[in-house]
């Protein structure tokens, strides 16, 4: 379940700052039930998570901020080395924090 | 030259819209106001779509009705799953051709008792999704509108922003075993209309489902009833690759050039 959570958050990040970096960027964000359905799907597992009402140990956030953050990484770092250009890779600590909190993980 | 419109409630005076591209009726002109006896037929066009429900076209004109009282617009869409033959839709798409950017979801939610996702575009931005991106293409291809739609205009590739709508898709991958069937059919949806707006071929639901029949060789509705094994599974994992594949490099070729 958590590598669940982890994936599908992975993939919302990804998905928005990829987003934010086309020049169509208005366009692709006008459309927001897919995405968002993303977000419900780790919700939903979030809630398999123990412990389901509170926030998770300082070890596990830790486990999971850096499976992401990593995933992240490899997803944009892919398409940076092609040739890409204005991938903003300095938002990824902070997407990863308001995507945890929006789980209720932090 | 006369025009029939309806009063609209404003907040200190009531008004009238009339069309902005309008032989005569110029601005600043007097004009004479008069009732007509009855009330103008209701107009709308229904593309592709064999037979609407008579509650469904009673719906549609309640949210163009709705819609006509708060705002100027230029076409409202009614598009999505509450135009398919069942009744399980979860919300109502409208799509708002509008320069308003006013927010009326929630009143036409309250008043229609009826969960509705609206998006508003301005007319170039329209053309823009249109040209650009399949999603919309599929939702213009079936449809009730309150005025005709014009001719789709001619596409035009831009595999980044190709690339960001691939990227939903690999929601399956991730959840196969967590997902709903009609969830994998939306998913699987969106990656074929990817596929065949690339190839430039034609985008509505009766020819992407015919596509991801041959493609994947599955049945379509063994995908929506959640029937599909780990069969479906590896070969969709091998169609997203290698069209993802082809979009990062097509949209790397176009970074380079621009």
């Amino acid at each position: 379940m958590l590598d669940l959570f982890i994936g599908n958050i992975s993939s919302a990040i990804s998905h928005e700052i990829l987003m934010i970096s086309t020049e169509n960027k208005e366009l692709a964000s006008r459309y927001k039930k897919e995405r968002d359905n993303l977000i419900v799907i780790s919700k939903k597992y979030r809630h398999n998570i123990n412990p389901i009402r509170d926030i998770l140990p300082d070890k596990d956030i830790e486990y999971i901020k850096s499976k992401v953050k990593n995933k992240i990484k490899s997803e944009l770092s892919s398409r940076i080395k092609k040739g890409y250009k204005n991938i903003n890779l300095n938002i990824i600590e902070e997407m990863i924090e308001k995507y945890l909190r929006a789980a209720k993980v932090i | 030259m006369e025009l029939i419109s309806k009063i609209s409630k404003g907040t200190k005076m009531d008004q009238i819209y009339i069309p902005k591209n309008r032989p005569g009726f110029h601005t600043g002109e007097y004009v004479k106001i008069i009732p007509v006896n009855e009330r103008p037929k209701d107009n709308y066009y229904v593309y592709n779509i064999k037979e609407v429900p008579p509650i469904k076209i009673e719906i549609a004109k309640q949210i163009f009705q709705i819609i006509e009282s708060m705002i100027n617009y230029d076409n409202i869409i009614i598009t999505g799953s509450f135009l398919d033959e069942n009744f399980k839709f979860n919300d109502i798409d409208i799509i708002i051709i509008t320069e308003n950017k006013k927010e009326i979801e929630k009143s036409i939610k309250e008043k229609l008792k009826i969960e509705v996702h609206t998006i508003l575009f301005n007319q170039s931005l329209l053309i823009e999704a249109l040209k650009i991106d399949p999603k919309w293409r599929l939702m213009l291809s079936r449809c009730i509108s309150k005025k005709r739609i014009a001719p789709l205009p001619q596409r035009k590739l831009k595999y980044r922003y190709l690339d960001v709508q691939l990227i939903e898709s690999k929601t399956l991958m991730i959840n196969f075993n967590y997902l709903t069937g009609k969830e994998k059919y939306k998913l699987t949806r969106n990656m074929m209309a990817i596929s065949m707006f690339i190839k430039n071929k034609n985008i509505s639901d009766k020819s992407i489902e015919k596509e991801i029949e041959k493609e994947l060789d599955t049945n379509i509705e063994d995908l929506k009833n959640n029937l599909v094994t780990n069969d479906f599974f590896k070969r969709y994992k091998t169609f997203y690759s290698k069209l993802e594949k082809e979009i990062i490099e097509n949209a790397s070729k176009q970074e380079k050039d621009a």
